[in-house]
């Protein structure tokens, strides 16, 4: 009857304090049936708070919430029904063994047991535990438990999948499979993703973002659009002296952005190829390394916030390094990143 | 096929209980010392305490008084620590697996509970056929109706402690409120000592004591056969009718608090 609506989660004005904290204020959004929608956002953003409210797991203080159709405050029993969840700490029974724990989830969600026997087979297999099956989780690693929890959520058949920073504390190749494996459970499965993450390249592969900070929606479209809000090309450029570079820079291109990130001097620009041997040419500061690129979701952020930090200083963004430092956080997180740009700088 | 969906709500009720007996019994240790602390404190502080009685003539056997009050004891400890598991879940995070699942509130408290007087049920009945080595006498329907008891008062305990467990976000708080909570309970019970000859005041305390009247209930139930009436009431508060219905009562009224309190805090 109201299986079938598009929108499966629609969120209005959903807010949540606590004392005088706003955790999460004043946001809404949708998502599509069969989508992949990504919450992007650093730590403290109101992600989880988010999270928990969408799966009955937390009130909100005010806004609704409709999951399917259904209330999460009047029908939390209903929601519960037929969504899954994998939570950013681990939440299996270490006692129990890998088969033990997704037998109990079964049971939970009132499976049959001829039902888990078939469904047992083929979630493990694809999360390549099946030869664990029989071992207590206690002794698993990080990444085994977090594939075992996946496979956990898929037991009952969900319509929507809930994952809180998934791939959080993985190493790069087991991320990689996590994420495989979630295109792959989407294609077969019509099932929907939400997901929330911190790391960017993550957000790219999603359907749809939304870019949240201080508990609010700063920005929500397709990874391709948020992008083109930057610009055609960011070039960054790193010289001996920073701060005479950027004040020559000002003086000699006053139509052009630039910006400091950390150590590197940032430059938004419609056509980077055309510019950057303008560039080399009119600039006295001596470069040390420079690169062009297409702006990514990273860019998108410090756009965002970048102008927030900047409300207070005249167009400028303070000496000190940024609040949140994202692009330290993705080289510490994706270390190929880092050495790519190294090897750039040679 | 119409009551399937009372079926499956019970299902959840089920697959509590059944992990809270698989946790008992997979930690060993815990079962293990579940059993052979309640025989080693037959065994030493019984005797020992045997040796300061033999002046005094008493119209029954020392063990017969004590055994009852072991029972208790172990059951109320197993039961009320066995409750724990839920401030573990909470600690360690399987309590949101369990909370997110479509199972109501009130079916994983009723699991939660049934579990762990489940485990103070086992407990109670390897204690059970120690006792004729005691010299305590038994027909089939006397252990029945000890383990009825006993389960009477695991189900009273357990559900005791899911309403402790309410605030509780650390295992080792909450072990630290059990001792508080159990050592002033078991002894205002009647369990080590008659509480019939004690000053006024702990008699009064008693009263208000649920355990006091487990404890009588167990004493009226496993000495029958032993003891004669006239002498079970001297080592009890109430008579068994009394004693009994207030024990119900309190498992009914505990049960309705530890749900309400369970749906609060989460």
């Amino acid at each position: 009857m109201n299986g079938e609506i598009e929108e499966i989660i629609q969120v209005e004005n959903l807010r949540k304090k606590y004392g005088a904290i706003k955790a999460v204020d004043g946001i809404s959004f949708t998502v599509k049936r069969g989508e992949i929608f990504g919450f992007l956002g650093p730590n403290g953003a109101g992600k989880t708070t988010t999270i928990n409210i969408l799966c009955t797991l937390n009130q909100p203080s005010s806004g609704v919430v409709y999951i399917n159709n259904y209330n999460v405050v009047a029908h939390p029993d209903k929601v519960r029904s037929f969504i899954g969840l994998v939570f950013q700490d681990v939440t299996l029974d270490d006692h129990l063994t890998a088969e033990e724990n997704l037998y109990l989830h079964a049971m939970l969600y009132g499976i049959s047991r001829k039902d888990f026997t078939q469904r047992k087979i083929e979630v493990l297999k694809i999360c390549e535990l099946w030869d664990w099956r029989k071992h207590k989780v206690h002794d698993f690693s990080g990444g085994m438990k977090r594939r075992l929890e996946i496979a956990r959520s898929l037991i009952a058949q969900p319509k929507i999948l809930f994952l809180d920073e998934p791939t959080i504390g993985l190493d790069p190749q087991t991320r990689k499979k996590v994420w495989d494996y979630i295109f792959n459970i989407r294609k077969k499965k019509d099932i929907t993703i939400f997901l929330t993450t911190q790391y960017l390249n993550e957000a790219e592969s999603c359907d749809r973002v939304a870019i949240i900070d201080h508990g609010k929606i700063i920005a929500s479209d397709t990874p391709e659009n948020l992008k083109k809000m930057v610009g055609g090309d960011i070039i960054t450029i790193k010289t001996e002296d920073n701060d005479s570079a950027e004040e020559e820079f000002h003086q000699k291109f006053p139509q052009y952005n630039i910006k400091k990130i950390g150590k590197e001097l940032k430059i938004e620009i419609d056509k980077g190829n055309e510019f950057l041997p303008v560039l080399v040419e009119n600039l006295n500061a001596k470069i040390i390394s420079m690169e062009l690129r297409r702006p990514t979701l990273e860019d998108v952020f410090l756009e965002l916030t970048g102008r927030q930090i900047r409300e207070n200083d005249n167009g400028h963004i303070e000496t000190e390094s940024p609040l949140f430092d994202l692009s330290s956080l993705f080289t510490l997180f994706n270390p190929s990143h880092n050495h790519d740009k190294k090897t750039k700088s040679q | 096929m119409i009551k399937k969906p009372n079926l499956n709500k019970l299902s959840g009720i089920f697959i509590l209980w059944y992990r809270e007996i698989l946790m008992y019994v997979r930690n060993r240790i815990k079962f293990f010392s579940s059993i052979f602390l309640p025989i080693l404190f037959l065994i030493f502080f019984g005797t020992g305490l045997k040796t300061i009685f033999p002046l005094v003539t008493l119209p029954y056997d020392f063990a017969e008084f004590f055994f009852p009050g072991i029972l208790g004891l172990s059951v109320t400890t197993m039961a009320l620590s066995s409750t724990m598991s839920i401030v573990w879940d909470r600690e360690f995070g399987f309590l949101k697996e369990i909370l997110v699942s479509p199972v109501p509130r009130s079916h994983i408290a009723l699991g939660k509970i049934l579990g762990a007087a489940t485990t103070g049920l086992i407990e109670g009945f390897l204690l059970l056929l120690a006792a004729p080595y005691l010299g305590i006498n038994f027909s089939l329907k006397l252990f029945l109706g000890g383990l009825a008891i006993i389960f009477l008062i695991a189900y009273g305990m357990a559900s005791l402690g899911i309403c402790l467990t309410a605030r509780m976000k650390r295992t080792e708080s909450f072990s630290f409120i059990l001792q508080l909570i159990i050592a002033p309970m078991v002894f205002l019970s009647g369990a080590f000592f008659p509480i019939n000859n004690s000053p006024a005041w702990m008699v009064n305390l008693s009263k208000y004591n649920p355990l006091t009247y487990g404890i009588n209930s167990l004493r009226w139930v496993v000495l029958s056969q032993t003891l004669k009436p006239t002498i079970i009431s001297q080592l009890t508060t109430n008579n068994f009718i009394t004693s009994l219905g207030i024990l119900i009562s309190f498992d009914i009224l505990i049960t309705v608090l530890a749900i309400q309190l369970f749906r609060k805090m989460c």
